[in-house]
């Protein structure tokens, strides 16, 4: 077991022990700051974000030159762009000029951005193109020292963009971790045709502090309780379908959570769900028979299973610190915009090829967790908010399930796992977080 | 004369073809300008659909969610959809796109007294305005009108705002609903808490 406080992160680098974080840590609890401090909040959109893989968005979102859509990392706005050669480009969406955010649309083609204060145009690589009356500036001026600022590093992995605001990050493949097999997993889920993310989003605001969302993405403890209205109402209309298996023992099941590495976990309930048909499994979604009697109709009842199987939920929630969560079909950005406000983005996805029957009854299967359970969630979210937010006098919060019960191990695939309703996953990300701050504050000492 | 939205089937009626015709008539709804005196309806069903809405409306507002559903057709759905372009549910993801089935557990849902987004209640009062009608087929109606509902959450009051696309039906009991399209103004920016009924 790696050294830490907090205990219990199986993979990874040792946590220094001498940090200026360190104090917001104790075995099996972390401190209320970490969730009501404005201070604490900035010290992240700043150091936490700005020194990290952070994804921005999927290719697919941009399939032509000069598409673009408006992200953030952390509090910057940045533009995600195809330039007109194709190229994937993040630039900081914030004029060299004054300050103002350049591009202020959600999405958009264009090869050229415009401030709307004094008119100075950027490609969408960053360039500076245009500068109105120049001469002002003196002989020296020159726009190529006007470009916008861009992440000092790009990667796609398979599609998955992510950008660091710092040099000083290590090949997205190796901050990927263990979690890169099961990208490969879910990408591959659909005959591998492609996944297309590019069929609208709901942004869920939350009056809570984004560590709350990340907590509960990988808290497989709440949902028989935090869920049970939905729960209920499926075992009466449909008997043991989907998540019924979160039962008195749901612990002694093989559901599990895993730590993968930097901060990055999962859920598996696969096992359960998809042990035979997840689709036959699941409770019934608008639509269900007479889609599903047109595709046995026109592709055979093996190959119709096959392909609702491939697009009913993938029983598995994967999380990647610090604002990625791909769960069921959905791809989450967590992005946050105070210490007690937050915005979850859930991108809907299709896949490209299958009959529009599939994709259609996919949509109605992406509404379904969102209406009948994100709302209970978010519900947690602001009621814990508010709870750390006004006892100032209770200053720890409880992460201790499974640190000592001693049932956790390595299973086949290498990954250390213990069972669904551990608080490794907090332990596994709480542990990235404490080194990555720790570092910042450390580098901000010696400068 | 426009064609049903859905066929009779009770069960699994959202098919790519009911897609297709609930596409087709946002699209008519957001191109219209004035409504052609062909379509305006008689004063008699003119009142008859607007007793129906306010209706509807007060039985969300006073809890009344069971007698709210028995307002809507076997066939109906209540959609809210995520952008406000008008686009094709088949194609985009909606906040909710309920048929008569997932409407039902909505409701129970709610009334298991666990719905954890709900407790408390979000009360709600629902201002329905600029009512258009049109007469699209001797059973049916067309209604366009805006919404405002204003909003308490445990102290934290809010508006929400935009247009509502309702498909009416005559019945033997009377006029029912068939659609309810929510189209919040602000459908695909960050929503609060909108687990209530809109």
């Amino acid at each position: 077991m790696s050294l830490s406080i907090l205990g219990g992160a199986k993979t990874g680098a040792s946590v220094r022990e001498d940090g200026a974080y360190d104090r917001y840590f104790r075995p099996g609890f972390v401190h209320r700051d970490l969730y009501v401090s404005r201070d604490i909040f900035d010290q992240e959109m700043r150091h936490l974000f700005g020194s990290t893989w952070v994804y921005v968005g999927h290719e697919s979102e941009i399939p032509a030159p000069n598409d673009f859509v408006t992200r953030t990392i952390g509090r910057r706005p940045v533009i995600l762009a195809r330039d007109r050669e194709g190229a994937v480009q993040v630039v900081i969406n914030r004029c060299t000029h004054r300050g103002a955010v350049v591009c202020r649309q959600a999405r958009g083609n264009a090869d050229r951005f415009t401030c709307g204060y004094h008119a100075w145009t950027f490609a969408n690589d960053g360039r500076c193109v245009g500068v109105p009356l120049p001469h002002a500036y003196g002989a020296g001026f020159k726009l190529a020292d006007q470009n916008l600022r861009k992440a000092a590093k790009v990667e796609s992995y398979r599609g998955f963009v992510f950008a660091a605001i710092s040099d000083h990050v290590p090949p997205l493949i190796e901050h990927l971790a263990g979690a890169r097999a099961y990208l490969d997993q879910w990408l591959d889920r659909g005959d591998r045709l492609p996944v297309v993310v590019r069929n609208g989003d709901m942004q869920f605001k939350t009056h809570a502090n984004w560590k709350t969302v990340y907590d509960n993405a990988g808290d497989g403890y709440h949902p028989p309780f935090s869920h049970i209205s939905m729960l209920r109402v499926f075992a009466r209309r449909y008997g043991d379908v989907d998540m019924q298996y979160y039962s008195a023992n749901f612990d002694e099941s093989p559901l599990l959570s895993a730590d993968l590495g930097n901060g990055h976990t999962l859920l598996d309930q696969r096992p359960a769900m998809h042990a035979q048909s997840a689709w036959e499994r699941q409770h019934v979604m608008p639509g269900r028979e007479i889609l599903w009697d047109q595709l046995n109709a026109a592709h055979g009842p093996e190959r119709a299973l096959d392909m609702l199987d491939a697009s009913t939920g993938w029983g598995l929630n994967l999380n990647i610190f610090p604002n990625l969560l791909i769960i069921g079909n959905q791809i989450q950005i967590v992005e946050p915009l105070a210490h007690d406000l937050t915005v979850v983005h859930w991108f809907s996805t299709t896949l490209e090829g299958a009959p529009d029957e599939v994709n259609a009854i996919r949509m109605r299967m992406q509404e379904d967790f969102p209406s009948f359970g994100e709302v209970d969630d978010t519900a947690q979210f602001e009621a814990c908010q508010a709870g750390l937010d006004g006892v100032p006098e209770m200053e720890w919060v409880d992460v201790r399930r499974h640190l000592e019960s001693g049932v956790g191990r390595v299973g086949e695939d290498g990954v250390w796992q213990e069972p669904i309703s551990s608080d490794q996953h907090m332990r596994a990300y709480y542990g990235a977080w404490r080194r990555i701050m720790n570092a910042s504050a450390a580098r901000a000492a010696l400068s | 004369m426009t064609e049903d939205i859905a066929p009779a089937a009770a069960a699994g009626y959202f098919d790519l073809d009911y897609y297709r015709r609930a596409h087709a008539m946002v699209r008519r709804w957001r191109t219209l300008t004035l409504i052609p005196d062909a379509l305006t309806p008689s004063p008699e069903d003119r009142a008859a659909c607007e007793r129906l809405l306010n209706a509807e409306a007060r039985l969300i507002d006073s809890g009344q969610l069971e007698q709210w559903l028995a307002l809507y057709t076997h066939d109906c759905a209540y959609w809210l959809p995520t952008d406000v372009e008008g686009a094709d549910p088949a194609k985009v993801v909606s906040w909710e796109f309920n048929d008569r089935r997932r409407l039902e557990e909505r409701v129970e849902r709610l009334a298991t007294g666990k719905a954890f987004s709900q407790m408390p209640v979000t009360r709600t009062t629902h201002l329905y305005t600029n009512f258009e009608m049109m007469s699209t087929a001797p059973d049916e109606m067309e209604v366009l009108c805006n919404f405002l509902i204003q909003t308490n959450l445990a102290g934290r009051a809010s508006a929400r705002a935009g247009w509502n696309g309702f498909l009416l039906r005559r019945t033997q009991a009377g006029w029912r609903i068939v659609l309810k399209r929510v189209g919040l103004f602000d459908a695909d920016l960050p929503q609060d808490n909108n687990s209530f009924t809109l």
